[in-house]
């Protein structure tokens, strides 16, 4: 690769590209936005007004006699009519009151929600109108101030062992950055420093409005530079959480997800021009022009990404600048920046393989659609969690949302969370350029067909199948990190309305790892035997799919990537790392021996089963990969269940 | 033309059929069926774990306990007794009641104590509540805390209401309720019926650019059709594929025990909404007839667009609630009958500008 020629093909791809933005485009472009805006003014500031947005959906049949009149003119939920028996009868109307009483008991979904939604409304209507009270203490006679400390003992969510119940939570934790191998990392860590116990206690005990000195427990651990997020929990809201009862809210960082919002938005639009423009390429034979300069592949890829690439990070900046110094978001700072690169990547390299695959771009706008849609969610999710758990860092949004409420960041944190997606971005990008070249660009294939071009193009000889295990680790990662992420929450409302102990939660897991983890391991093989760059004899199908479990089982141990975090604080991310930790006990040797060996033999045995399988046709690919699931599957749940 | 065509014939009907045909070929419509269903769910899983983790005391019935101390305990009992979802136990020893908090014992620690109010007017509760951090659990603790409180409150409100100008409006009866009937009328399928509609014309944009990028709009121009032609039997594929697929939606949802009203209107508004939005697409297509530059400035076009709706009396995701929940006023079809409006009178002018375009430079 070539920094001229690639700058070369940047400024190209500026200028005067085939499907070019001219300047009338971009004077429309402009003013729309600028109309944007203008909207976006008028609707924020005109939220109040009563027009539009509110949606009254609910009739209530009220006088204006009676004190609920007022109530139900306080919302934009519901429209006020004059009490009607006959209505409610008929479902006309969802709630009637005559004076205080309720004139109807509700009969329908419908009648329940609405009254359950009056009842709340007429809560927020009294904090508001005794407000004004003239005697305060009578009007608010409860003072809250909610203190977030941690606890020892034993935990519904955290099933390990204990550590003998010493108070000193935050700052204990904070030493426990790298985990020893062994997993049981905090008897050991809490050992030295139980003198903190109740420390933090005595000053927070103080009442009154002011929030600041509650996060005085989160500070201690925030600075750790740790990976304990939990103390960070209580600042994260932002919320002032001393004050009236009505002012508690529980810890969701809602306003910051929304100036997350923010950048994920810029995105989609940066991508359908880079999209077009990547599939403009192949129409008609235009991008035979480029294929025969003397710029390399990489060159041409790289320097008609890079516009996007530099276009998608200036928003990001410009953003992050935006709501630092007009005070929204003070906290903002380059890192906010930096880590909205991978997404950026990935939202590009998404798109460029999308537009290699696309056949037309119809094909390429329901692409398009997807990978917003898959993506945004893959940023989401997590960042819900920004203060609850570790498990938020998969999404390097959290990050962004740390930055913006001013926390500070480790580096491991910010390593674990952008590592995974920048590198998968790399390896997609480096599979469409296996299709970048005129067999594939200018022709119709099935995009199967394209999906094991673009994996061939990669097999030279049969150690590939390492180096393809390898390549696909991100994929893997990212993946079963995503996986982990929705069963997380999957779990925690199974938690909460079931009351289950995760068990549901993990065999899930377990099952999603093991269907990840044996197609990552055998895709690239059966791409190899369909382009027939493997033999297909059953030799050397063993030899092959062992290679890949080789390769893989090297890429996971080395990578590693899950240790740096906290995330096997949580069983369900423990199962999601095969490497469970030993029972004590054991001879270190053996641990040793017995953990390292039978991971490798696991894999060496599965990949084998479905490179067996696929060297003999799709159908015997097909059940064969499924045998390797189930083996993986119950290796995994003996691991998890017999140390449990 | 000639008269003894069948209506089917007609060169308008038959690209519309193709253009659909061409979607099908490619399995990108099923692409497509499966981002919707993948956004639904998306969407309802969102909901469930947002309101459990937002509200959880609206799904959950787990329990919480909390150990109560102070001078104000036996007021925060009485007021929890009232809750459901707390049970608590009682502290005379502040250091006995933390060592329970500190091995979990309990899952909360309240302190109530009357303190005098800082101006001068009486005694206040000041409650210190302790809650565990950095499990998904604190929020369940804290909502049912919060629960606790507010009853709290409200006890000390009656006590001393002759304190008070105004009597705080009683609460109506509590009932058991779907959480999520507000949003999944308001928001949720709002957002599945829209879909459709904007994916529509997303892809009349292509569907024009692409025959023109490709060059085999000359083709079609070659064949006895007018360009009026092709535009119309292009929107009319695109127009027609939202409304059923937001049937497709309506049928889903009412399987899954959502019942969606007035489905008429509904498709009917869906339709016009389409029409609106496939005709900004066609016309940006035959304007600029390079895919980059018209899908760039229908997504921003359109997304200013809807939001300008903000300024209607009623928005159209409004308007599709209040039809779907059953709750429809006369301005509600007021709005059905403007979309209906709005979209033939711009598709007439579309048709007049499409009319006078020369296509031959494509």
């Amino acid at each position: 690769m070539q920094a001229d020629k690639l700058l070369r093909v940047a400024r190209w791809e500026v200028t005067k590209n085939a499907g070019g933005v001219d300047k009338r485009t971009l004077v429309v472009m402009a003013l729309a936005i600028v109309a944007m805006g203008a909207v976006a003014a008028v609707a924020v500031s005109g939220s109040g007004s009563g027009t539009g947005l509110n949606a009254d959906i609910y009739r209530v049949g009220v006088d204006d006699t009676s004190p609920y009149y007022d109530v139900a003119d306080s919302s934009g939920s519901f429209r006020i009519q004059d009490p009607d028996r006959e209505a409610l009868r008929n479902g006309d109307q969802e709630l009637g009151f005559s004076g205080e009483r309720l004139l109807y008991l509700p009969r329908n979904g419908k009648q329940a929600a609405a009254l359950a939604d009056f009842r709340s409304t007429t809560e927020s209507y009294n904090d508001r109108t005794l407000a004004g009270a003239e005697n305060q203490t009578a009007a608010f006679p409860v003072s809250v101030t909610l203190v977030y400390a941690e606890q020892g003992g034993q935990s519904v969510l955290d099933t390990r062992e204990a550590t003998g119940g010493d108070g000193s939570g935050n700052q204990s934790e904070a030493t426990t950055g790298t985990p020893d191998a062994d997993g049981n990392d905090t008897t050991t860590a809490t050992a030295g420093n139980g003198t903190t116990t109740g420390g933090d206690g005595g000053g927070d005990t103080t009442t009154g409005g002011d929030g600041s000195d509650v996060s005085g427990g989160g500070d201690g651990s925030a600075a750790g530079g740790g990976a304990d997020l939990g103390g960070i929990g209580a600042r994260l809201t932002g919320d002032v959480e001393g004050g009236t009862p009505a002012d508690i809210s529980p810890p969701f960082p809602f306003e910051s997800l929304v100036l997350a919002f923010l950048y994920i938005v810029p995105m989609n639009f940066v991508i359908q021009a880079y999209g077009s423009s990547m599939l403009s390429e192949r129409l008609n034979r235009r991008g035979e022009l480029l294929l025969v300069t003397p710029a390399s592949r990489g060159d041409i890829i790289a320097g008609k990404t890079l516009p996007y690439f530099a276009g998608a990070i200036g928003v990001a900046a410009l953003i992050t600048a935006t709501l630092r110094f007009s005070g929204i978001a003070p906290g903002g700072s380059p890192i906010a920046v930096l880590a909205v690169l991978p997404i950026a990547m990935l939202f590009l390299a998404a798109t460029f393989c999308g537009a290699m695959f696309a056949r037309s771009f119809k094909e390429l706008t329901f692409v398009t659609v997807t990978i917003t849609v898959s993506l945004t969610s893959y940023a989401f999710v997590p960042a819900i969690f920004t203060d609850v758990t570790p498990i938020a860092l998969i999404s390097p949004l959290t990050l962004v949302v740390m930055d913006l409420t001013g926390q500070s960041i480790g580096v491991g944190e910010f390593l674990f969370s952008t590592l995974p997606p920048l590198v998968t971005a790399l390896v997609l990008f480096g599979l469409g350029a296996g299709l970048y070249r005129e067999e594939d660009m200018f022709t119709q294939r099935s995009i199967p067909l394209k999906m094991l071009d673009a994996l061939a193009g990669q097999i030279n000889s049969r150690r590939s199948a390492a180096k393809m295990s390898v390549i696909l680790i991100p994929f893997i990662v990212v993946a079963e990190l995503a996986a982990v992420a929705f069963l997380f929450v999957l779990d925690s409302v199974s938690l909460n309305i079931f009351g289950t102990n995760q068990t549901l939660g993990i065999v899930l897991i377990l099952g999603v790892v093991a269907v990840i983890e044996e197609l990552g391991k055998s895709l690239h093989l059966y791409a190899g035997y369909a382009h027939a760059r493997y033999e297909r004899a059953l030799r050397s199908a063993l030899g092959l799919g062992a290679l890949s479990g080789l390769g893989f089982f090297i890429a996971e141990k080395g990578l590693l990537i899950v240790r740096l975090s906290d995330l096997e604080r949580l069983p369900i991310g423990d199962a999601a790392v095969s490497g469970a930790p030993p029972p004590a006990g054991v001879p270190l040797w053996l641990v040793a021996l017995v953990f390292l060996l039978a991971p490798l033999a696991l894999h060496t045995v599965t990949a084998a089963i479905s490179s067996v399988g696929a060297s003999r046709g799709r159908w015997s690919y097909g059940a064969a990969i499924a045998v390797a699931v189930v083996v993986h599957f119950v290796y995994n749940f003996t691991v998890v269940s017999s140390l449990a | 033309m000639p008269e003894d065509r069948p209506w089917y014939r007609d060169p308008r009907i038959v690209i519309a059929r193709r253009d659909v045909r061409s979607l099908s070929r490619e399995k990108t419509i099923v692409l497509a069926l499966l981002i919707q269903l993948f956004v639904a769910a998306f969407s309802g899983f969102l909901v469930v774990g947002l309101t459990s983790l937002y509200d959880p005391g609206a799904v959950a019935s787990g329990e919480v306990e909390l150990a109560i101390t102070g001078d104000a305990q036996d007021e925060l009992i009485e007021a929890a007794v009232e809750q459901d979802g707390a049970s608590t136990v009682r502290f005379n020893d502040s250091t006995e009641a933390r060592r329970a908090f500190q091995q979990r014992q309990v899952d909360a620690l309240l302190n109530a104590t009357y303190v005098d109010s800082p101006d001068g007017g009486g005694q206040r509760i000041a409650v210190t509540a302790r809650i565990p951090e950095g499990s998904i659990r604190s929020t369940l603790i804290v909502v049912n805390v919060r629960r606790v409180l507010s009853t709290l409150e409200r006890q000390e409100r009656v006590d001393r209401a002759g304190y008070l100008e105004n009597d705080p409006v009683p609460l109506p009866p509590e009932v058991e309720a779907s959480p999520y009937f507000g949003f999944t009328y308001t928001i949720l399928i709002p957002l599945l019926l829209f879909l459709p509609a904007f994916i529509s014309g997303s892809v009349a944009v292509d569907t024009i650019t692409e025959e023109m990028e490709r060059g085999t709009l000359e083709l079609l121009r070659v064949a006895p059709v007018s360009l009026l032609d092709i535009v119309d039997g292009k929107s009319l594929g695109m127009v027609l594929l939202a409304p059923a697929q937001s049937l497709l939606w309506i049928l889903l949802l009412s399987f899954n025990g959502i019942s969606v009203s007035n489905v008429l209107p509904i498709l009917v508004f869906i339709t016009a909404v389409a029409t609106v939005v496939v005709t900004i697409g066609v016309v940006l297509g035959v304007a600029t007839g390079k895919r980059r530059p018209a899908q760039l400035l229908y997504s921003v076009l359109t997304l200013v667009v809807f939001g300008t709706a903000v300024v209607l009396p009623e928005h159209p995701a409004t308007t599709i609630a209040k039809l779907a929940v059953d709750s429809p006023t006369l301005g509600t079809y007021a709005h059905v009958v403007g979309a209906v409006a709005l979209a033939v009178g711009g598709y007439a002018l579309a048709r007049r500008y499409a009319d006078g375009v020369d296509a031959s430079p494509f």
